[in-house]
């Protein structure tokens, strides 16, 4: 069925271009508060009717470049920002600069999420604390410790690599693997960690006899 | 041959001495009673032994299971107010006052506290008893200090507050103590009060019941009883099972034998934990731990005075001399037992003056904690029952610890309670006899930290958490197009939203339709889901199959048989919220399904660890394809169904969510997490009567308001491996560009979003995009794209 639609469609919309008016010439432009600057300007092109909203933040749009682990969908019609463009662009590395901040309805304030463990004290005792009973052997009160780090900091990437450093030394491997690759996905962004995860990865699935799995988290850790 | 000579023999014997027979015969009888009497002491000195000994050793560790909460982790940056410590500390049984002077204490002040914590033995490490300051900026934990070593801390955790027990069949409960934590004054009131010779009798004081017998006699009537603390503790013993003639006869030797076998210490501190000390409900209050529960909300240890007076005034009469209901009484003859204590010396004129001046102080409400948590004790026993037989769990005194946060309890039992009074109130008699259940879980580690099972919060009765089996409804289409979105469609692959007939094996015809009656014709994936189309979910459904959709919740979680009519595309099946929650922590968790859990460890009596129910999850899902259905969860909350949720909330919670209206509109659902809160609500009416409002009426405003008190951190969806965003027109579903009108960015699988574009012109810009801010990089990175 979408086969057939797309087609169609595309026809369409190859058509209407050929018309020199593109499909949103015909849209009614969004009502957005009725502030002037809101109003979309048209393009400098010789295309009559063409509406495109403009880029610049000045003209009402703002452009909120986040994090690269973070996906953050917007709100379309909150006032007073007309559009916030949240681009997710792999090639940003470190967090973008606050200036282009979403002007969101005054949000209150929030608690944010985890902190990463230089700045969280509890954590990090937690962490150290675990990996001395580990140096002693003492595995279940690791792994006790690093669980309620896990409460504390359940975004901290560590504290996934630990626990399932220490499920692979109880001998649950395939309780180890999935704490390791949950910790995966919380290190998203962090190539060291990610290395250090996909290693350890390896590390559990060869002791648990699967050599083909192994190879391939050694092949995932190289790509970091 | 012998019998005949022993009869011969015999006969010369009996004639020659027929008066020395007589004596014989008497001598033989008395020896022979003797030895009778002999034996039946004996057997009563080894049926008392016996009785006594089963009672003072089997019955000491009959000790009901306690339940505890979570214990609240105290830790520099931590999300806390002085209001929530506050409430954790009433859960506690703190004492809140103008300086803190010992455990159990605490002064709280603008943006600082003082605490003196008790300090907890935690099976994995003992928390000593400190004394903290601790500041406050804004929402924060900002410092802890340890006020004794003169330093910060990084981390300290409160003790955990018991939520309650699970007892024995004959509902005694009891909070063991030992005589050395017993409070200054309880052993020499009881021993004043009770039985002053107790060091120096031997289990039975002649004396005391001859004084007794005096009194009783020059009085007329029963005013005073001889027993000894011994015969009382024996007493006690029986209480609960039948008390026969036989049983009182026993008393004495029992008293005897006890106070034989036993140390004097050994045998108050029996008492101490076994003595009647008033009734809640069905359930027996024995021993002093538990009664200091009970009437102060305290532990034993950090009673005053006048309040351990109080509790040794109780033990001649529990009933008759409440404090509850017969304060005057209560008052009196704790004022009684304090001049006792004064009279002997115990205390000082000054300490009795200041006693007598102070009021009973007993907590009004029964127990504030215990009952408190119905739904969640419900949970956390068919637990312990699939591991646990009743006889340990109700006698081994065994610990058990759960993620029970009291705190976020107390919020999402206000949160139901207080929406439905105003849908009432705003509904009039359509809004009637409104039930409904919550189920609070983190997303991150899939602990259950709350349960409301019913409109009265404290009703152990029916838990509709685990137990309202309603139709899910649209809760269940994030499981229909998370099994799409694996088979290949994308967020923008077309429905068809028109009229369908579907041929049903008994015969039926089933004629679904869409929540505003009408169609929507051709709508993007996305969209469908956002605004719960049912049309395009039955077409989309028959298309991937049933069977697959079916497979797709079984891995999210759903344990229950699910049947493969069409009707399960729309949620006619039966869950309970428990069950719902278990499905949606499986999308919150980027598809690793994490069983629920609400203890987190069981230990012995002393602390030693019998199980643990570890942090255990397992990848049902990749990461990839729930990373779609989590974008359309939260475009249900942006511009969905949802979307009045960010009337109350922070719109930078991200919230995911999906709302449910069973058919006919019996059933209000709302599921949905954040960041660290994931919360299932369900309201509807015990007789499955029709609701005056769907889901955005009902269970949506139930959980807003739970979310506005919890304030959760926001929900951050970190983009996974084989992720890509594309900008998309939202009209076509084709690739657009961000400088196009009504575009919006997708994401996609690597490779999946659409190859052709619309044209809104952004191909004729000339090379250098408009100069803005942060836009350029991504303009540019985007034109390249296309090329």
């Amino acid at each position: 069925m979408s086969q057939k639609w797309i087609p169609l469609l595309a026809g369409a919309v190859f058509l209407t271009g050929c018309a020199t008016s593109n499909p949103f010439s015909n849209v009614p432009i969004e009502d957005r508060g009725g502030r002037p600057a809101a109003a979309p300007a048209p393009l400098p092109t010789e295309v009559p009717g063409v509406i495109v909203t403009p880029v610049d933040p000045g003209m009402g749009v703002s452009v909120q470049p986040i994090e690269v682990t973070s996906v953050v969908r917007s709100q379309r019609d909150l006032p007073p920002a007309d559009e916030m463009w949240q681009p997710v662009s792999p090639q940003i590395q470190s967090p973008a600069p606050q200036s282009g901040a979403p002007m969101q309805p005054a949000p209150q304030p929030l608690s944010m999420p985890a902190a990463i463990p230089s700045d969280n004290t509890a954590v990090v005792a937690l962490l150290e604390g675990a990996r001395l009973d580990s140096e002693q052997g003492d595995l279940r009160a690791a792994q006790t410790r690093l669980e309620r780090a896990l409460r504390i900091a359940p975004r901290e990437a560590e504290v996934y690599y630990q626990l399932a450093d220490v499920k692979r030394q109880l001998g649950q491997f395939l309780d180890a693997e999935q704490v390791a690759l949950r910790g995966v996905g919380v290190a998203e962004g962090q190539r060291q960690e990610l290395r250090r995860l996909w290693i350890l990865i390896s590390q559990i699935r060869s002791e648990a006899g699967d050599l083909a799995g192994a190879e391939d988290a050694r092949n995932a850790a190289a790509a970091f | 041959m012998a019998k005949k000579r022993a009869k011969t023999s015999s006969r010369p014997r009996r004639s020659s001495a027929k008066k020395r027979s007589i004596w014989s015969f008497l001598i033989g009888l008395a020896l022979k009673l003797s030895l009778l009497g002999a034996v039946f002491l004996a057997v009563i000195l080894v049926y008392t032994d016996a009785q006594v000994r089963e009672k003072f050793e089997g019955k000491r560790w009959a000790l009901p299971a306690k339940v505890y909460a979570r214990p609240l982790e105290l830790y520099p940056g931590q999300p806390l107010t002085l209001a929530d410590l506050r409430l954790e500390l009433q859960s506690l049984g703190y004492q809140l006052v103008p300086a803190v002077n010992r455990p159990g204490s605490a002064e709280l002040g603008n943006q600082r506290a003082r605490i003196h914590t008790r300090g907890f033995a935690f099976p994995d490490e003992p928390e000593l008893p400190r004394r903290l300051v601790l500041d406050f900026q804004g929402e924060r934990l900002q410092r802890i200090r340890d006020e004794v070593a003169g330093r910060d801390l990084p981390l300290v955790r409160m003790e955990p507050v018991l939520i309650g027990g699970i007892y024995p069949h004959t509902n005694e409960d009891r909070d063991l103590i030992r005589l050395q934590d017993a409070p200054d004054y309880l052993v020499d009131a009881l021993i004043v009060v009770e039985d002053r010779s107790y060091y120096s009798h031997f289990g039975i004081s002649l004396k005391g019941m001859s004084r007794a017998a005096w009194v009783n006699f020059r009085a007329g009537r029963f005013v005073q009883g001889g027993s000894t603390l011994t015969q009382q503790l024996i007493k006690n013993f029986y209480l609960t099972s039948e008390r026969t003639l036989s049983r009182k006869l026993l008393e004495l030797p029992m008293a005897l034998v006890m106070d034989m076998r036993y140390s004097k210490d050994e045998i108050l501190e029996a008492y101490l934990n076994e003595v009647y000390l008033g009734q809640s409900g069905s359930r027996a209050i024995h021993g002093f731990g538990l009664a200091s529960q009970f009437y102060f909300s305290r532990p034993l240890p950090e009673l005053d005075l006048h309040q351990v007076a109080l509790l040794v005034a109780l033990v001649k009469g529990p009933s008759f001399y409440d404090p509850r209901r017969n304060p005057e009484r209560a008052l009196t003859r704790r004022n009684l037992v304090l001049n006792l204590l004064h009279e002997e010396g115990v205390i000082t004129a000054e300490a009795l003056r200041q006693s007598l001046e102070k009021p009973l102080d007993v907590v009004q409400s029964r127990s504030l904690q215990k009952g408190a948590y119905p739904a969640y004790l419900d949970l956390v026993k068919r637990q312990l029952r699939k591991d646990y037989r009743d006889e340990d769990l109700g006698s081994e005194g065994l610990q058990v610890f759960t993620s029970l946060d009291p705190i976020v309890q107390s919020r999402a039992d206000q949160a139901l309670v207080s929406t439905l009074n105003t849908l009432e109130q705003r509904h009039g008699a359509a809004g009637k006899d409104l039930q409904g259940a919550v189920v609070v879980t983190d997303p991150q580690t899939g602990e259950v930290l709350a349960m409301v099972g019913g409109r009265d919060t404290r009703f152990e009765g029916f838990n509709r958490s685990l137990d309202a089996i309603r139709p899910i409804g649209s809760l269940v289409k994030p499981a229909v197009y998370l099994a799409a979105l694996e088979r290949g469609y994308t967020l923008v692959s077309p429905l068809q939203d028109e009229p369908i007939n579907l041929r049903l094996p008994n015969g039926d015809v089933w004629t679904p339709q869409n929540f505003d009656r009408q169609t929507h014709g051709t709508v993007l994936l996305h969209r469908a889901l956002a605004r719960s189309y049912n049309l395009s979910t039955v077409h989309l459904g028959m298309e991937i199959g049933l069977p697959r959709v079916i497979d797709m919740m079984r891995r999210l979680g759903v344990e229950r048989h699910l049947d493969a009519f069409p009707s399960l595309l729309l949620g006619a099946q039966g869950m309970s919220p428990l069950e719902v929650a278990e499905m949606y922590q499986t999308f919150a968790a980027n598809g690793f399904r994490m069983p629920l859990r609400s203890i987190r460890m069981v230990t012995t009596a002393e602390g030693e660890e019998l199980s643990r129910y570890p942090f255990q999850l397992r990848q049902q899902v990749e990461a990839k394809h729930v990373h779609l259905i989590q974008y359309a969860l939260q475009e249900v909350v942006r511009e969905g169904t949802a979307r009045s949720i960010y009337q109350q909330l922070p719109s930078n919670l991200n919230v995911a969510g999906k709302t449910g209206t069973s058919n006919d509109q019996r059933d209000s659902w709302f599921a949905g997490y954040t960041g660290n809160r994931l919360a299932v609500v369900w309201v509807g009416r015990d007789d499955n009567s029709r609701l005056p409002f769907t889901s955005t009426g009902g269970a949506l405003p139930v959980w807003t308001a739970l979310m506005k008190a919890e304030k959760p951190t926001p929900l951050q969806a970190s983009r996974p491996q084989g992720i890509e965003y594309a900008w998309i027109d939202e009209e076509t579903g084709l690739r657009s560009d961000p400088r196009c009108e009504g575009s919006r960015q997708l994401p996609f699988l690597e490779g999946s979003a659409p190859l052709r574009s619309v044209d809104c012109g952004q191909f004729n810009l000339p090379t250098e995009a408009p100069s803005g801010s942060g836009a350029d990089p991504d303009a540019g990175w985007f034109r390249n794209w296309f090329r």
